[in-house]
């Protein structure tokens, strides 16, 4: 029936939305990580006791083992590129202004890592490899966010 | 059939708001279920995950989202959701899991954190409506329990006050639940003058809102009878649909939940409901509800309900010992892990696990029941020693 309708106004419409807003936590791990990176600029990792993992950022139990990673350590935010996509498009698919680079970031000594923006560099000088810190906003700008890291960029 | 044991259970502490993650809430009822199993995750061999909606917790695919929390990882993993409906009806999927003979032990885990969404959680029922003939009139999800309270109390003559019973018998007995939310000592007076939401239902009439997790370990015969002192058998399941327009149903009788009922009895065996079950974890997100539940489970006759709470025969120490946890109106609702912590109560109940709770007599045999998607499903489950 409705391939027989040539425009909209021919079928009785109206619009409407889902009018829900949440509000998250990080949780016990979380609001760790999001402390020592708001406090003092380190990257906040757990241990599994059992299988040795570590987690990044920290996690409250180990996955694999299902043990409580109770052996918390901070790094220094420096790590590498693992992978990295340039963006071109924003999400209306209008052209962005200044293409956007994004990495997945890996760290030395622990699992998992970040999804961040690169910065301070051009795409054609990006490679998989590279090495890159955190550029942080000033300690009294942060909120405890994963935007308190503006974005990774060379290691200089 | 091949039978199915219950081993473990654990549940976190239900609240009004946690400060973990739905994951972080998860682990803790999963690791707590297995410690009590005696097993490990790598003794796992899949993972059923029970969760309402998705705008409760704010995360769309939560299944997804809660799998590692819940032992997913490297697993095969299912998540099941049937609303309201869900905590009984995870240990149902994980009970043809391990009937089919594919699986061994699989790990069962329910949660729900209503905190996230925000300012409450009734915002993401008002899009559960239909959007042709009811959303234009702005309903809210009380309405539908208003309506059909009344249409209950009418049809056979029951009282507010005779219905307010229920939340003081479930609010006291959830004080002697070491993770209750609402437990309290109330009167049938305190629960008529609390504030009137939507005529016949006032504030201490409803379950609360909650954050939590609840979780079982469910095992075959052969690994039951190696691991555990003392399995408590799934004797019998049973879920059941009505038609989802509420306008094709009466409301004052639960037809779904007698199909769903008789489905488990007949699996079960039992022929006489009222003799063979002893102790009852009914679903009660409203106090009128409980009532409804034990007619629509056959437990007695139509309009009987009501007459047996004010006789005391519900009470813990009563004939019919009904939601001797404390229920959803004293343990707290956080809707899915709700559910599944009936199914973990009737485990330590049959164990004699139940500490403050415990039901007097060693009792053998309990059920224990959902309600939910559409108000028009029902899930049941029969255990026994």
């Amino acid at each position: 029936m409705l391939s027989k309708l040539t425009t909209s106004a021919q079928t009785r419409q109206w619009p409407g939305h889902i009018p829900v807003e949440y509000v998250y936590t990080a949780g016990i791990a979380g609001e760790a990580f999001l402390r020592a990176l708001k406090d003092r600029g380190m990257l906040l990792t757990s241990q599994c006791p059992q299988c040795q993992t570590v987690y990044l950022p920290a996690r409250l139990y180990c996955e694999q083992c299902f043990e409580e990673t109770k052996q918390y350590e901070e790094i220094a935010p420096k790590g590498w590129v693992h992978t990295y996509t340039v963006a071109h498009v924003d999400i209306d698919g209008e052209a962005l202004a200044v293409p956007q680079i994004y990495a997945f970031i890996r760290f030395g000594g622990t699992n998992g890592g970040l999804i961040h923006r690169l910065g301070q560099t051009q795409p054609h000088q990006v490679s998989i490899g590279m090495e890159v810190e955190a550029l942080l906003l000033p300690g009294k700008e942060r909120t405890g966010s994963i935007n308190d890291i503006t974005c990774f960029q060379p290691t200089k | 059939m091949a039978k199915v044991a219950v081993v473990g259970a654990g549940m976190t502490r239900f609240v009004r708001r946690a400060q973990e993650t739905g994951r972080e809430l998860s682990w803790q009822a999963a690791k707590m279920a297995l410690d009590a199993a005696g097993l490990r995750l790598k003794d796992v061999d899949a993972v059923v995950i029970g969760s309402a909606p998705d705008a409760f917790d704010g995360v769309h695919m939560k299944g997804e989202y809660l799998a590692d929390g819940s032992g997913g990882w490297c697993k095969p993993t299912l998540r099941c959701y049937v609303g309201g409906g869900t905590g009984v009806f995870a240990p149902i999927q994980a009970w043809y899991h391990i009937a089919s003979g594919r699986f061994d032990t699989v790990l069962v885990v329910c949660e729900e954190k209503m905190s996230s969404c925000h300012p409450h959680p009734q915002g993401a029922f008002l899009t559960i409506f239909d959007h042709t003939t009811e959303r234009a009139l702005g309903p809210n999800l009380l309405w539908i329990f208003a309506l059909e309270m009344n249409r209950y109390m009418t049809v056979h003559g029951i009282t507010k006050r005779e219905i307010a019973e229920v939340a003081v018998k479930n609010k006291r007995n959830a004080l002697d639940h070491p993770c209750a939310q609402l437990g309290a000592n109330l009167t049938v007076d305190d629960v008529l003058a609390s504030e009137e939401l939507a005529w016949p239902v006032n504030r201490l009439d409803v379950s609360p809102a909650s954050d939590g997790a609840a979780a079982v370990v469910m095992c075959s015969e052969h690994v039951a009878k190696r691991t555990s002192p003392q399995p408590v058998w799934l004797e019998g399941v049973g879920w059941h649909l009505d038609t989802a327009y509420w306008t094709n149903r009466d409301l004052y009788y639960p037809q779904y939940l007698e199909y769903a009922a008789r489905m488990a009895y007949d699996m079960a065996g039992i022929k006489e409901p009222r003799k063979e079950i002893h102790i009852v974890e009914p679903y009660d997100p409203f106090d009128y509800k409980e009532l409804h539940h034990l007619e629509g489970l056959l437990l007695c006759k139509r309009g009987e309900a009501a007459r047996l709470t004010v006789d005391g025969v519900t009470q813990r120490d009563g004939d019919l010992p009904v939601c001797p946890s404390g229920g959803l109106l004293g343990v707290g609702n956080p809707i899915a892990a709700a559910g599944l912590m009936k199914v973990c109560e009737l485990f330590w109940q049959l164990r004699g696990e139940a500490g403050k709770r415990q039901v007097p007599g060693m009792p053998r045999r309990g059920l224990a029941q959902a309600w939910g998607d559409l108000m028009q499903v029902g899930t049941v489950v029969i255990m026994g020693i």
